[in-house]
This record gives C-alpha cells, structure tokens and sequence, in this order.
C-alpha cells in the first residue's frame, strides 16, 4: 500500500518543501522528512519502502565537496551465529557465537560511498558502517562468525550499504528510499540524515519511524507473546472448529 | 496473493499454503492417515522455521483429524476406554516431548535433531510398510491361508489386565499406556499426529481389530496433537494460527477428493504406495543431513 502511494505523494511534497521561504525553516542548512511516520505490519504485509527526502541550503556535489548520508537503525537484538560440522557424515549444529545487541536492520545510504566522504575515524565515531556495528560476541570469537553475520543479514536485506543510493536534483533537493523487507522486526527505527562538508559531519536531523504490528497481525501477535495459554487453546479449539465446518462445506456425495 | 504470518515473522503466498494444505490433505484422504509427516517437511522446505513448523504442523493435526473422529464417535467404533489409556500415555509423552523441543531450541539444535527422527521413525515405518504390504500382496496371489486374529507374545503376559471390551481384548494396560508415550513424544518432536505409528502399532502390537483402530488412533491423535499444541503456544510461543488455518481449508477440502478415490483401491496397494512415499520423504530429509550445505553458517534471534 505505501509502495503504491508514494511516488504522487513524494513530488508535491519535495515542490512544496523547496518553494517555502527560507525565512520559514530559519537559518537551518539541511531540512528533511520521511514519507511515512510508520510503517504497519498487516497480515498483508509483504515489505515496503520508506522515503527519505529532504534539502541542503548550498548545493550538493562531489564538485562542492558536500554530500549527505542516511542510516536507518532497527531496535537491537540478541543474534546467534551457529556454524554446522560434519560429524560422523551428517550436518550437525556444532559451535556458535551470540551477539547480544546488533541492529536487526541498518541501512547506510549516500549521495557518494560513505567511505569517500568521511575518514575512517570519523565514520567509526558516528557508526556509519556495517564495519563499525557494535559486534561483541559472546562464545566462538572466530572472525568468520562475524562475517557469516554480515553475509547473511546482507543476504536477508536487513544490513545494506550500497553507495550512491541517495538522488539529487536541482543540486539541493535529495531523497533516497530504503527497502524494508517483510521479516523486519517490529519497533522503533531510527532514522538520521546527515550533511558532510569538507570531511566532516555540519549538520544531522533524526527522526522516528515506528514499524507497528497492526490488525489482525498484531492481535495475534499480542495474544501469543501475553497470553500463551490462552492463545494456544484458542489455536486448538479454532482448527478444530475450521476442520469440522471445513468437512461439511466440501462434503460431496 | 502475500499473507503475513505473525508468529513466523515471515510473508508468504497463501495460495501455496492453501495448495499444500490440498496436495497433503488430498493424499491423507486417500491414505487415511494425518498427513503430518509430509506437512512439516514442506513447510521447512519453504522457509517456515523448523520451531513454527512442527507446532503449527501439530496444530493442523486437530483440523485435519477431528471429522474423522467425530464420524467414527458417531458409528461407534472408537473404543473409548482403549483411546483413555493410549491419551494417558500421550500426554505424558507430549508433555515430555515439548520440554526437550524447549530445550533443543535453547542449544539451537532444533533442526537437525527434527530432521534426524524424521530419517529414523519414516525409514523404520517406511520399510516396515512396504514389507508387509508386500508380502500381503504375495500371499493373496498365492492364495495362502488367512493370517490369525492376533498373534500373542511377552507382551500379553504383563500384569493389570484390563478388558476393553470394544476391541474384545483382555490384556495389561502397560503396552497401550507405553505406546501412548512413545508417539505422544514423537509428535510432539515431529509435529505429527502419529497415526501412522500408531495404526500399525495398535494391529501388531495390541492385536486390535480394525474395526477400532482407525477411529481409536484418530481419538488419541486429536487429543494429544490438541496438547501438544497448548504446550508448543505456552511454553515456545510457536504456534502460528494463521498458518495452520490456511493449511486446515486447503486440507479439508483435498481429503474430500483423496477419500473419494481412496475407496476404489485395494488396502494392500495403498499402503505400498504410502510406504513408498514414507520412505521417499525419509531419503529426502537424510540427503539434506549429509550433503555439503551451501553456506554451513546459519543465523537466528537468540531463543530466549
């Protein structure tokens, strides 16, 4: 639903974001918005995009040496790598690391490669980065867990950093849409645009974007996690009752 | 057409599910049995996570299996006091079950140990079918002498005797409270109702009739997959009710079909065939277990 209302939405909107006075957004050099304060998860969910647009004061440009990024941040969780061994000929689970807190999605988006616009350090301070995520482990501390991580979250379209995601028209106006997949997890996203000048970061906005569980999705949802007993007789006594009526609606003969 | 299944976090088509749910329910109508066994693999197959699949999968159980239940209470031929000690047994054998499930889930083992009884308990049912289907096929060829009613062995010489008079035995109730524990443990771990351990199981080891065993197995069958399902959504919050309903109505609908063209084979030939596909899904899950995985690191949210 918010794949198909957004590009007649995103137009009007960028218009009307350049054509206001300066005076209006006060001396700010970076203004920007999101298309959608949230994101619903029905049971018709199957991912959606999130639109971030927004307007530098001076414009932008490899040539002007400013360029903006964008980093969306999912809550935390816990993960576990577990790494499979043969053993006697089968495929059994064998060691495993578990990284208590990593984004469960992380985008990193740029008018430019962000490792081309910003120092090595000055990323790792402002977490830009798949390399800079915070990835303590806990068990195995082989780098390959670590980057069996990274493949696989990249692989899911949770973790993505692909350079020149980020559009640019008319020199000032920017926007860039981030994919989130139909397994994202439900929470509070953290969205952060910042400007790059000269090597460093001049100016950031964040905003908060809430991927809700909504409807039915959520009431089911709600019912399992709070009331397990409750939802798991519900379960039973529902196939029970769609297996009896099913038998007399498909009856034949 | 994408459905959002809520517990499994997870999009998928619904008309494949819907379709699964036929083609499985299509085959347990002719096969007259649950269809679990051929249900929680293909749910793996397509992405569902193992957990979801054997508590979603013992979930559909109840859908799959309660009308037969419900015809068979009505003609009479469950013999209830028989289908009380098998439950006994069963839901102490699912209760058992969901624990060590928690617990695989905890050392991430899930899938692998599932896998693995699927190789073990399908190839054993498998190849026990098969040969005895077999052998029933030659014998009517050669036109030998009818089986007797029951064989008898150490098994009837335990103690507490109990009448069922339903099936017309009089034996120890160890045996049937045992056979309730063992295939209530194993759907719970596999996600199936277990009838077809338990069909074979009541003929040869109890010697019941079979008069009783088709409509006494679906008693037990109900009942535990019911519980497993309660303990599966309390205790691992596996369950994904929208998964099993899309499962429930294509099932329904196909063993319809599936009973309809069941009818007009011969037993012998049937279970030859189901023992050929037993074994095909046991030889199928054993392939994934030993050939080189494509990426042999896998990642997941910690179990709590």
């Amino acid at each position: 639903m918010i794949r198909a209302l957004l590009p007649p939405m995103l137009l009007p909107m960028l218009l009307l974001l350049s054509a206001a006075p300066a005076a209006a957004q006060g001396d700010r050099t970076l203004v920007s918005r999101l298309s959608d304060a949230r994101v619903e998860i029905t049971t018709a969910f199957t991912g959606a995009d999130i639109i971030v647009f927004g307007a530098t004061e001076r414009a932008l440009g490899g040539d002007h040496g400013r360029d903006v990024l964008i980093r969306v941040e999912g809550p935390p969780q816990s993960m576990t790598v577990r790494r499979r061994v043969q053993v006697a000929g089968l495929w059994v689970p064998g060691p495993s690391a578990t990284f208590p807190a990593v984004p469960s999605f992380y985008a990193l988006a740029g008018t430019r490669p962000h490792w081309e616009v910003l120092s090595e350090a000055e990323r790792a301070a402002a977490r830009l980065g798949l390399i800079n995520l915070p990835m303590r482990s806990v068990g195995e501390q082989a780098p390959v867990f670590r980057a069996a991580l990274l493949t696989l979250k990249q692989e899911a379209g949770l973790w993505i950093e692909q350079p020149g995601e980020v559009t640019v028209d008319g020199g000032r106006l920017f926007s860039a849409r981030i994919p989130l997949p139909a397994s994202v997890a439900p929470g509070e996203y953290r969205v952060s645009v910042l400007l790059v000048e000269g090597g460093r970061v001049t100016a950031w906005e964040e905003h908060r974007l809430a991927v809700d569980r909504v409807g039915t999705a959520a009431t089911i949802a709600g019912l399992a996690v709070h009331w397990p007993l409750l939802y798991g007789i519900g379960s039973a006594l529902l196939a029970a009752l769609a297996g009896w009526a099913g038998s007399i609606l498909f009856r034949r003969g | 057409m994408q459905v959002y299944l809520p517990i499994a976090e997870m999009s998928v088509d619904a008309l494949l599910l819907l379709g699964i749910g036929f083609g499985v329910g299509w085959l347990s109508g002719l096969f007259g049995v649950g269809g679990g066994f051929l249900l929680t693999p293909l749910l793996i197959l397509i992405g569902v996570p193992s957990a979801v699949a054997v508590a979603s999968g013992a979930n559909q159980t109840i859908g799959a299996s309660v009308s037969g239940l419900m015809s068979n209470l009505r003609r009479g031929t469950v013999d209830v006091k028989m289908g009380l000690v098998l439950l006994a047994g069963g839901f102490l054998g699912s209760a058992l079950g969901v624990q060590v499930f928690a617990l695989l889930r905890r050392a991430g083992a899930v899938d692998v140990v599932v896998a693995l009884f699927y190789v073990v308990v399908l190839g054993v049912v498998g190849l026990l079918m098969v040969r005895e289907s077999l052998r029933a096929i030659l014998r009517r060829r050669r036109a030998g002498p009818p089986a007797r009613l029951h064989e008898h062995f150490w098994a009837h010489g335990l103690p507490l005797k109990t009448r069922f008079r339903k099936s017309r035995l009089y034996i120890s109730v160890i045996p049937p409270l045992g056979i309730g524990v063992v295939i209530g443990f194993l759907s719970a771990i596999m996600g199936v109702g277990g009838g077809f351990m338990l069909v074979p199981a009541m003929i040869y080891l109890l010697g019941m009739p079979t008069l009783t065993v088709i409509g006494t197995s679906l008693f037990q069958v109900v009942f535990v997959a019911a519980n497993v399902t309660v303990l599966q959504a309390w205790q691992n919050g596996t369950v994904d009710v929208v998964l099993t309903l899309l499962l429930v109505a294509g099932g329904v609908a196909g063993a319809q079909f599936g009973s309809a063209l069941g009818t007009r084979l011969r037993g012998e030939e049937t279970r030859a065939l189901l023992g050929a596909m037993v074994l095909a899904v046991a030889a199928a899950l054993l392939w994934d277990l030993v050939r080189v995985p494509d990426n042999p690191f896998a990642i997941g949210r910690t179990p709590s």
